[in-house]
């Protein structure tokens, strides 16, 4: 394939003939792009249901429009306590994940490349990276097993030691702890391995270089490896900050309890609870379309700012 | 060449892939609202014409075949039979087409998350064409969406062909929720032919192993806790530790009912109770947070489960707790541990702990009179409803007319003779441990005999003798003390028909879900912060809907009724 690409700027050629070479690259493209109009960009239409009064049995273009103006299930949304505690723990628990999770990743892959003994490197990693494919609800049956205050064997091995039990699931504070924890213990591995692939990109030339001119460990990692990765890094951190009002909706609907709802509902949750459940559609076609205008107003401002700082954006 | 055929395949692979796409997401949101939806609008009123015509049947039967599917609640049971195709499934399908030319499929719906389920269905027009829910707001929901059809034409056009379901549920329960101002009948009630709500259960042995009497009122029920608690080496030795002298689950406001009923008023006027009753677990009912600061004293002198609030809806841990004989009493349905055969919980302990080892019903909660209330829903059961995705109404309403025939609900309930139950000398039905496609998923088939719940054979006596053997494995005393003890002091559910509350519509999830935090929080607070914990709960409960739902009650109850506080 590479072989063809390169050939591309050489020749001058039509429209015609320039499809006829590579329509095979098309036709992959058109599979993805079949999924995002049919999953990303139809059901952008249903976005009108958060400014009318929503109808089982209607079609969309023929609901009313909601009172003032439409925008009743804004004004509805943000006199609800509930949206406005679900936002704030969204937003909460987003940063918290961010402070803690995303440095670790990057950590780990920095101290995984330092290995030398290959194949511990490979076992390591692939047991760290296991998790990410254990479903939310799978893992809230191991945290049951670990936390439970009574049962779980975190607090079993604790009480025989001596100590008090840890009501690691059942108190809002500590619950916010196991959850970032579970959420990092999940993740940490599988997301490592972007940067694992960006370190494996840094030219090996430098890394000579530095030695010949005495640079240790530490130099090295922190003047070519880090600054090696830094796109990446700043790009998922972009992405990151985008995502500070979405959430995805297993990991909290999994662990949350009914003694730690007052920090664990988040907008998903909420989202779920009045919409499917309460069939407030119009609410919480309102709640989705804020979430996603907010995270794009995060997304864009990050862009600039990462690009004002001299670093390379999204775009 | 490898290339060309490679892409031929992706290209292959694409088409199968898009057609799919575009068959699959198109169905439910796009053209469902759109051009299904639109019919349907249309078609209850056109259909609440069509009954006025003569009947299409002959001798009950369709000419052509029709179709329909029904709604089954899916248990979930270790090794349960297939709700969808068992000994009992088939036999009603078999029935139902020799009877009435109608064929019948099933669809499961779990057991405990069936409103979020049926709502998933109803939401994405693939509801089946007979549901049954717990949830009446649910109903009402989808009805002012237009997505339910009208059955107060269909019952008086074709009550000639229906005469089962008239004997059976009479005008009470078809029209228990007939709209006082429009006339809509949007579900017809099944009728709860046992109304026996929750009972107390105590580990009769460890009574005995102590020297303890039954308790009869709170405190000696306090002191039997403690007396669990104090001996739990005497009592499970090595797993002292494990011990659970009272437990409830994180539906405190169920669990817990009998002792919260006690609290209550027994003399509460039918208003007060209706204009605070949208809780069916009496969160906003004068009196219950004093029965929740008592379980958090308990909870909080160690005598209750300390994990109870983190396990939710449908989890066993609790039933293989009291299984394994570490729970000495809790509260729940009046049959609770004889259910489930040879897996009760009875039987399970008989087995696990020893042969004296059982869950007793007691009766330990005095009400301020000195008696002990106990509040019953009315002889309502599940909500019977169509939505307007079904074609086919009359065939629909023959099924409900076939399922409330006598024998059909006698047949379901006990089975075949030396399959599902014996015939004992003095002639009453004894269920006996069935195996294989002939094993009843829930007591007694409740989850197919829909418009029935309780033991309802051809004759009364029959019935009445039955009761206590349809306990397979469960020794008839416990289970004729259980029933008595269930009819105890009793006040049977006024039918307060006021139209539709609005403040209701879509809200009820959310706040059960509110209540059950409210409960759970209160019940493991700290001693100190309880007050703080319950009133802020109850003022985001009220805030959140609650209060909207009590003054919508209070002003159409005067509308209706004027002054009267009490209903005949």
């Amino acid at each position: 394939m590479s072989k063809t690409t390169t050939a591309v700027p050489e020749r001058k050629q039509s429209f015609g003939s320039y499809i006829r070479r590579y329509w095979q690259l098309y036709l992959l493209l058109l599979l993805p792009m079949a999924y995002l109009i049919v999953f990303k960009y139809i059901p952008m239409i249903y976005v009108q249901i958060a400014f009318k009064k929503y109808s089982i049995v209607q079609s969309v273009w023929k609901m009313p429009w909601a009172k003032n103006h439409g925008m009743q299930y804004f004004i509805q949304a943000f006199s609800n306590p509930d949206f406005r505690r679900a936002l704030r723990n969204t937003v909460g628990l987003n940063l918290l994940d961010l402070v803690v999770g995303f440095p670790i990743p990057i950590i780990f892959a920095l101290i995984l490349n330092e290995l030398v003994f290959t194949r511990f490197k490979k076992v390591v990693q692939t047991i760290t990276y296991m998790p990410h494919f254990l479903s939310w609800v799978i893992i809230y049956g191991l945290a049951l097993q670990l936390f439970a205050p009574s049962t779980g064997f975190v607090n079993i091995l604790i009480t025989k030691l001596g100590g008090e039990t840890v009501p690691f699931l059942n108190d809002p504070v500590h619950w916010i702890w196991t959850y970032i924890f579970l959420g990092v213990w999940q993740s940490f591995g599988w997301n490592s391995i972007v940067y694992l692939a960006a370190i494996a990109g840094i030219n090996s030339e430098l890394y000579e270089a530095a030695s010949v001119d005495g640079a240790g460990r530490f130099s090295k990692m922190w003047h070519i490896t880090l600054p090696g990765i830094r796109p990446t890094i700043v790009i998922l951190l972009i992405m990151a900050i985008g995502n500070i009002v979405g959430s995805g909706f297993d990991r909290p609907f999994a662990l949350q309890n009914n003694l730690v709802m007052n920090v664990a509902e988040v907008l998903s949750t909420y989202v779920y609870r009045y919409g499917i459940k309460g069939l407030q559609f119009s609410l919480t076609t309102a709640v989705g379309l804020f979430q996603s205008v907010v995270g794009v107003i995060f997304l864009l401002g990050a862009n600039t700012l990462s690009r004002k700082l001299g670093e390379r954006g999204l775009w | 060449m490898k290339k060309k055929l490679l892409s031929l395949f992706m290209a292959g692979a694409m088409v199968t892939a898009l057609t799919a796409c575009a068959a699959a997401p198109a169905a439910p949101a796009a053209e469902a609202p759109a051009d299904g939806g639109e019919a349907a609008v249309e078609a209850p009123a056109e259909e609440a014409a069509a009954p006025a015509e003569a009947s299409e049947l002959v001798d009950g039967k369709f000419a052509e075949t029709r179709e329909i599917t029904v709604e089954i609640y899916d248990r979930g049971n270790d090794g349960g039979s297939n709700p969808e195709d068992n000994d009992y499934t088939r036999w009603i399908q078999e029935q139902m087409l020799e009877k009435h030319n109608v064929k019948v499929s099933f669809q499961k719906v779990p057991r405990w998350t069936e409103v979020d389920d049926i709502n998933n269905l109803l939401a994405g027009g693939t509801a089946p064409d007979v549901c049954v829910t717990y949830s009446y707001p649910t109903v009402q929901t989808y009805a002012d969406m237009g997505g339910v059809i009208d059955l107060a034409p269909y019952l008086e056009t074709y009550k000639a062909d229906l005469p089962n379901l008239w004997n059976w549920l009479g005008e009470t329960n078809l029209y228990w929720d007939k709209d006082p101002a429009t006339g809509n009948v949007w579900a017809v009630e099944a009728k709860l032919a046992n109304m026996n709500r929750v009972v107390t259960f105590i580990r009769k042995d460890w009574l005995d192993q102590l020297g303890l009497e039954e308790p009869t009122t709170k405190e000696e029920f306090h002191e039997v806790l403690v007396a669990f608690k104090d001996n739990a080496d005497t009592l499970l030795g090595a797993d002292a530790d494990k011990i659970v002298p009272y437990s409830v689950s994180f539906d405190v406001g169920w669990r817990a009912a009998t002792l919260i009923e006690s609290f209550i008023d027994p003399d509460i006027s039918d208003k007060e109770y209706y204009v605070n009753g949208f809780d069916d677990r009496k969160l906003t009912q004068n009196g219950t947070k004093e029965a929740v600061r008592l379980l958090n004293e308990w909870y909080n002198e160690g005598l209750m489960w300390n994990d109870f609030a983190i396990y939710g809806s449908g989890d066993t841990t609790e039933d293989d707790m009291m299984k394994a004989g570490y729970v000495g009493a809790f509260s729940h349905n009046w049959d609770y541990p004889f259910r489930n055969g040879e897996d009760s919980i009875n039987a399970n302990l008989k087995r696990l702990v020893g042969e004296d080892a059982a869950f007793v019903a007691i009766d330990p909660f005095e009400d301020k009179n000195g008696g002990h209330n106990k509040f019953l829903a009315g002889p309502v059961d599940r909500k019977v409803f169509f939505p307007s995705t079904n074609d086919e109404p009359l065939a629909s309403l023959l099924y409900l007319d076939f399922i409330s025939e006598p024998e059909t609900i006698q047949y379901l309930q006990i089975g075949e003779e030396g399959v599902t139950h014996e015939v004992t000398e003095d002639g009453a039905i004894s269920i006996i441990a069935a195996t294989g496609d002939a094993i009843q998923n829930s007591g007694m088939n409740i989850d197919y005999t829909i418009t029935c719940n309780g033991l309802h054979l051809t004759t009364e006596e029959l019935t009445n003798k039955s009761l206590a053997y349809t306990y397979a494995g469960i020794d008839p005393e416990q289970v004729l003390k259980a029933n008595e003890i269930a009819k105890t002091d009793t006040r049977i559910g006024v039918n307060v028909q006021t139209g539709n509350i609005e403040a209701e519509a879509g809200i009820g999830d959310v706040l059960s879900s509110k209540r059950d935090q409210i409960y759970d929080q209160a019940v493991s607070a700290a001693p100190a912060d309880f007050d703080s914990v319950w009133d802020s709960g109850i003022s985001d409960y009220l805030a959140s809907g609650g209060q909207a739902i009590i003054d919508e009650r209070t002003e159409k109850w005067e509308a209706t009724y004027g002054d009267t506080d009490m209903l005949p």
